[in-house]
């Protein structure tokens, strides 16, 4: 029957739908560029979001933990054996997202009678200087969002990543106005987090158009921090160490939250 | 459905397989050299070049952590091929490889060493364990035996890590070709020139005026170099410190905060004020 062209797109249609539902309720992932690195934040108890993918490269992940990790390990293995037969220097965030990932994941979601992956990932790459840093989003269909790698756009030094595309857009309002370039990893912090807040407060609405007000954000930012975890990882820019991945422990990121 | 297109495996599984492995499946590691029932190698004989080795690396744990020092010179039977070799390898953040015998596989091993390590940080999301990359490495060895008796790639290293949840914490360790691991207590060394250090760290051990766990940087320092140097003196394969060229042994330090390479100044200093 998918045979019929019509009935293909109408199969891929309602695959998209059903992925977005099962991806929908999704704790955001901030992750913002700062003077000294590339913080990855997110709050939430389940299980670890945010991950080690080689020297220089991150990732944020939500979606189906099978998937997740079949993508992580994938990439792990691309970056692993590229870094090992050349050099670490060789391993690049855009060769992994557009010849490996991208593909791989648009053929998944698109053989209809296979599995897609149910995932949404966010990955990140520290450069030599703030406007080296790449951010870059790969949807389960394959689509890659950048934070502009091209000269037409204007570069950002954030990404974020988020269950519904509301929520994502409002983030994304909101570093593109509050998150200065030149930032300190605490001013970066703090942002990172009112980020977060507000990708989970819009969703738990269905139509939240516009930026919450400053005090509804703060409310709800501290309500969460009572209630959960804070995970949090950066990629430091300094290039005294080889592996610049740190986790940024709980009790650690506690302080930085000025709550 | 048929196979996904890119170089991209569908059946990740880092549970099951180490990072050499993965080199093995996707062909960037040769094979483990096979050896006949005889011991022998593919095809044993006398190799029809000299390949490099030889040399004299050691290690001891001294107050501040553990030392792991190596000589700077590379040999191919009586010649000298290099004044500048680096045999003391960083594996990971508390990690420290020393090697002594051919340099191509021993360079090679502690690359394989390094990835692996954070191979499975990456993969397993936790540390390997200190007896997980004591095998490893002892894993490499064996691996490599089949080489070693063909008369080429023979390597003889040392292992020194700093572990802050085990006990003892400074843990030092040291290899035959075949990948037998020996856990030394207070010192080891190995190479050409071995016999003379060993002799040296035994005595300054036993009848010194402080045991080595006792020593300080600047003390621990002018042993090694004072270990080397004696090494150097009867064993042409080792390059102590070479005197004109202001070329030093490369000391390096493991502790509970992580790895210092010891700045070739403050080595000229401790070799000026006691061993030259």
């Amino acid at each position: 029957m998918i045979e019929e062209p019509y009935r293909w797109v109408e199969a891929i249609a309602n695959r998209r739908e059903y992925i977005e539902t099962q991806l929908a309720a999704g704790s955001p992932i901030a992750a913002v560029g700062y003077r000294g690195g590339i913080l990855f934040l997110t709050l939430g108890q389940a299980r670890q979001k945010i991950f080690e993918i080689y020297d220089r490269i991150a990732m944020g992940a939500i979606g189906h933990p099978g998937d997740i990790e079949r993508l992580r390990m994938g990439a792990i293995e691309l970056a692993s054996t590229e870094g090992f037969t050349r050099s670490a220097a060789d391993v690049s965030l855009r060769r992994l997202a557009h010849y490996s990932l991208s593909p791989v994941m648009k053929s998944a979601f698109e053989q209809v009678y296979g599995a897609p992956f149910l995932a949404r990932l966010l990955f990140a790459e520290v450069g030599a200087h703030p406007e080296d840093d790449l951010f870059l989003r790969v949807e389960y269909d394959g689509g890659i969002a950048t934070n502009g790698a091209t000269f037409a756009q204007v570069r950002q030094n954030f990404a974020v990543l988020s269950g519904t595309r509301q929520s994502t857009e409002l983030m994304e309002s909101f570093l593109k106005t509050e998150h200065a370039p030149g930032a300190t990893f605490e001013e970066a912090f703090k942002t990172a987090l009112d980020a977060w807040s507000i990708g989970h407060l819009a969703l738990q609405k269905d139509d939240a158009k516009d930026l919450p007000e400053r005090a509804t954000v703060t409310k709800y930012r501290q309500e969460q921090l009572a209630a959960t975890g804070i995970e949090a990882a950066i990629l430091e820019r300094d290039a005294s160490a080889a592996i610049r991945f740190r986790p940024i422990p709980d009790k650690e990121a506690r302080v930085l939250t000025g709550d | 459905m048929d196979k996904f297109p890119a170089a991209f495996g569908q059946n990740f599984s880092g549970a099951s397989e180490d990072f050499p492995a993965l080199l093995r499946r996707k062909d960037l590691l040769s094979a483990a050299a096979t050896i006949d029932r005889a011991g022998r190698g593919p095809r044993s004989r006398e190799p029809s070049w000299a390949p490099t080795e030889a040399t004299t690396i050691l290690a001891f744990k001294f107050s501040g952590g553990v030392l792991v020092a190596g000589d700077r010179r590379a040999t191919a039977g009586n010649v000298v091929v290099y004044d500048r070799a680096d045999k003391v390898l960083e594996v990971d953040r508390n990690s420290i490889m020393a090697i002594a015998g051919v340099p191509a596989t021993a360079w090679e091993m502690a690359r394989v060493l390094e990835h692996s390590f954070q191979y499975f940080r990456r993969t397993q999301l936790q540390e390997m364990s200190v007896d997980g990359k004591v095998r490893a490495l002892s894993k490499l060895l064996r691996d490599n035996f089949g080489f070693v008796m063909q008369g080429v790639g023979m390597v003889v290293p040392i292992f020194a890590t700093y572990d802050s949840n085990s006990s003892p914490e400074a843990r030092l360790y040291f290899y035959d070709a075949m990948g037998a691991q020996f856990e030394a207590t207070d010192y080891a060394a190995t190479g050409s020139g071995s016999p003379a250090v060993r002799g040296i760290l035994y005595y300054a051990n036993h009848w010194g005026e402080k045991s080595l766990k006792e020593l300080d940087e600047n003390e621990a320092v002018a042993i090694t170099l004072r270990a080397l140097d004696t090494a150097a003196e009867s064993d042409t394969a080792t390059g102590g410190v070479d005197r004109t060229g202001k070329i030093f042994p490369i000391i390096k330090i493991v502790s509970r905060d992580g790895i210092t390479t010891l700045p070739e100044e403050k080595i000229a200093a401790v070799f000026k004020k006691s061993v030259a």
